[in-house]
């Protein structure tokens, strides 16, 4: 019996833990869940919360749950899709007011949008679109499309006779809709070749080489257009290392402050930046204007904003602010 | 009744963990709540099971999210070949031991080299780890779904018995205890303790350990196998990327239940308990609102505590 009480003791010690860290940072307190006017509990599950952007997201989110006095529970499925599954079903079980959700596997959700739906809980997708787009409330993300057309105009006002190569992350859905829009963009300048499109899988150390063998193949390339600031960073080094700095020009998509860092030293044409602050605001504002008994359109596309030399400097001044219009 | 004995600790540390939650969360102990809670671990606990057998001989094997990776490609993969339009009982079964069989041939190489050859099988797993992972991505990049028409197949993972037990709850039960009993009840359970607890002696006394180390490390991975066909039917689809860290999971399942890391010890009700445990504090942290920054540091802790107690009464018993 005298061993147990140094068992309990440690045990003790990692529920004390437990309990002591398990009071909501948010300071919704020991309020229930649900019923009260405010103090409503809303469910975030991202598919992976390494990356500012989802940061980002999320506090624009949260700010907005926060100024309604409700609370915000934030989940990494840390690209597990079981997890997320397993996530998302506390959240409904818990009676979340709404769930958002940024899916893993676009077609794996699709267990998890049923149940939520046969409890009644509307979600929201934020940032990638999911398979089954009539099992959810609405899907709000970066116009892509556009995202991918104004680095083909921008990469055209600088240089009309562009040979170039594209660095794609053919698996995601807002990656593909990029490059459509490059694509369609560039069949508009008689000048442009794509020479070819090789996968760089969204990453500076996938991009650096793949980069290096497209310099290395087709040495008349005067352009890359990798699909975002990762990739675009890798592309960069490449370029820099081959010794053709200015002379192979990058566009790129998603605007963070690193990239736009870079833009300052010319080392990158344009960024077509996304706004994940205001992607996370207005998917909450939608959920309140349903809850309102308001129609809420199925799909909302946040604009996006190309970012130069020129504007660089008052972009990071007005990020937080959202798009200029 | 020296193993159940050991156990009483871990039920009182879960059933402390209840509480606390249901402080938190009004609805913790809710029906639907607890069910739920038994259907989130019933894919780890499938794994579990075979990982205690492999802890218990001594081994480890490091391939199991691989291959339930694996398994689930190949399965759907099966089922959607030539684009079906409609359920065919024959498909289904053949694409059942399709996968089954290929756990099985990855279990049969782990145990083969592990029985015949000097690799410790930390390697030897992390080897077939890399090859099935490798495998599973060659047959697509990207998940593939299951055809909507399968209706059998979606039921592994998704469907309900009488609209309240989920059917991977049940599996996961006659699983378990077909593993108690082969582990508690039989010759063979007894020699996976003599040959965990010493080797040589085990070999000394004429039990063929290659044999037995073989037979484990397929158990391991068939039941494998089975976790990952669940797996793919709850997510409408088979991912090749999927499972990674899952055999950290399992691990973490059996050695908080009592399974001894360095072989000879370890049950499986005491694994279940484990499995119980780690989704309890999941799914607690989860609803209670706690940062997911911290869900794993107390995690981490929780594991820690579980396995220094029982280290502790080990060497005071």
């Amino acid at each position: 019996m005298r061993i147990r009480v140094v068992d309990l003791v440690a045990v003790c010690c990692a529920l004390v833990l437990v309990a002591g860290c398990s009071q909501p940072s948010s300071g919704g307190g020991a309020a229930p869940a649900k019923d009260a006017k405010g103090g409503r509990l809303f469910g975030v599950s991202y598919q992976t919360m390494n990356n500012p952007f989802f940061v980002e997201l999320n506090e624009g989110m949260k700010s907005v749950i926060e100024a309604h006095g409700d609370r915000l529970v934030t989940l990494d499925a840390q690209y597990n899709s079981l997890k997320q599954k397993n996530d998302i079903s506390d959240l409904v079980l818990q009676g979340a007011t709404a769930i958002f959700l940024n899916p893993v596997n676009w077609e794996g959700v699709t267990g998890s949008l049923a149940q939520a739906k046969q409890k009644g809980i509307p979600v929201v997708v934020v940032d990638a679109p999911v398979k089954d787009a009539d099992l959810v409330l609405c899907q709000v993300a970066s116009d892509n499309l556009e995202a991918g057309r104004l680095a083909a105009r921008k990469l055209a006002e600088v240089q009309p006779e562009s040979k170039v190569v594209i660095l794609h992350s053919s698996v995601n859905k807002a990656c593909i809709d990029r490059v459509d829009g490059f694509k369609e963009e560039a069949a508009k300048h008689p000048g442009f070749t794509i020479l070819d499109t090789q996968e760089g899988k969204g990453t500076t150390e996938v991009a650096l080489p793949v980069m290096r063998d497209l310099l290395a193949r087709f040495p008349e390339c005067n352009a890359v257009f990798p699909i975002n600031d990762p990739s675009a960073f890798g592309a960069i080094s490449a370029i820099e290392s081959a010794g053709k700095l200015g002379k192979v020009l990058v566009v790129t998509v998603d605007g963070s402050k690193e990239a736009v860092d870079v833009i300052k030293t010319g080392k990158l044409l344009s960024t077509s930046a996304q706004f994940p602050r205001e992607i996370g605001r207005i998917s909450a504002e939608k959920v309140y204007e349903h809850l309102e008994g308001k129609q809420i359109e199925k799909e909302v596309k946040i604009p996006v904003e190309l970012v130069t030399k020129e504007n660089a400097d008052t972009f990071i001044a007005n990020k937080a602010k959202g798009p200029s219009k | 009744m020296n193993a159940a004995k050991r156990m009483i600790p871990l039920i009182i540390a879960w059933i402390v963990l209840l509480i606390l939650f249901r402080m938190k969360v009004p609805a913790f102990l809710a029906r639907d709540n607890m069910i739920d809670l038994v259907q989130q671990i019933s894919v780890n606990a499938i794994i579990a099971c075979g990982m205690t057998y492999c802890i218990l001989i001594g081994g480890i094997d490091l391939s199991v999210g691989a291959v339930l990776a694996l398994v689930g490609t190949v399965t759907v993969s099966v089922l959607s070949i030539g684009n079906p339009t409609d359920q065919s009982i024959l498909r289904l079964a053949l694409a059942i031991c399709a996968g089954l069989g290929v756990a099985a041939l990855f279990g049969l190489f782990n145990g083969f080299c592990a029985a015949k050859t000097k690799m410790p099988p930390f390697i030897i797993t992390l080897g077939s780890m890399l090859v099935a992972r490798g495998l599973a991505l060659r047959i697509n990049e990207t998940p593939i779904r299951v055809p909507a028409q399968d209706d059998l197949f979606l039921a592994i993972g998704n469907a309900r018995i009488g609209g309240i037990v989920p059917v991977p709850v049940i599996i996961m039960l006659v699983l378990l205890a077909l593993g108690a009993v082969l582990l508690h009840r039989t010759r063979f359970g007894q020699h996976l303790y003599a040959i965990g607890g010493n080797r040589e002696a085990a070999r000394f006394t004429g039990i063929a350990v290659g044999r037995a180390e073989l037979i484990v490390y397929i158990l391991c991975a068939v039941l494998t196998g089975v976790a990952g066909m669940i797996h793919a039917s709850q997510l409408y689809s088979a991912e090749p990327n999927s499972g990674q860290g899952f055999e950290l999971n399992a691990i973490a399942a059996a050695v908080v239940g009592g399974t001894s890391f360095t072989g000879g010890v370890g049950t499986i009700p005491g694994m279940l308990l484990g499995a119980v445990i780690i989704g309890t504090l999941d799914k607690g942290l989860n609803q209670a609102g706690v940062h997911f920054s911290l869900q794993y540091i107390l995690k981490g802790l929780v594991i820690l505590a579980a396995v220094y107690m029982d280290v502790r009464r080990k060497r005071q018993a």
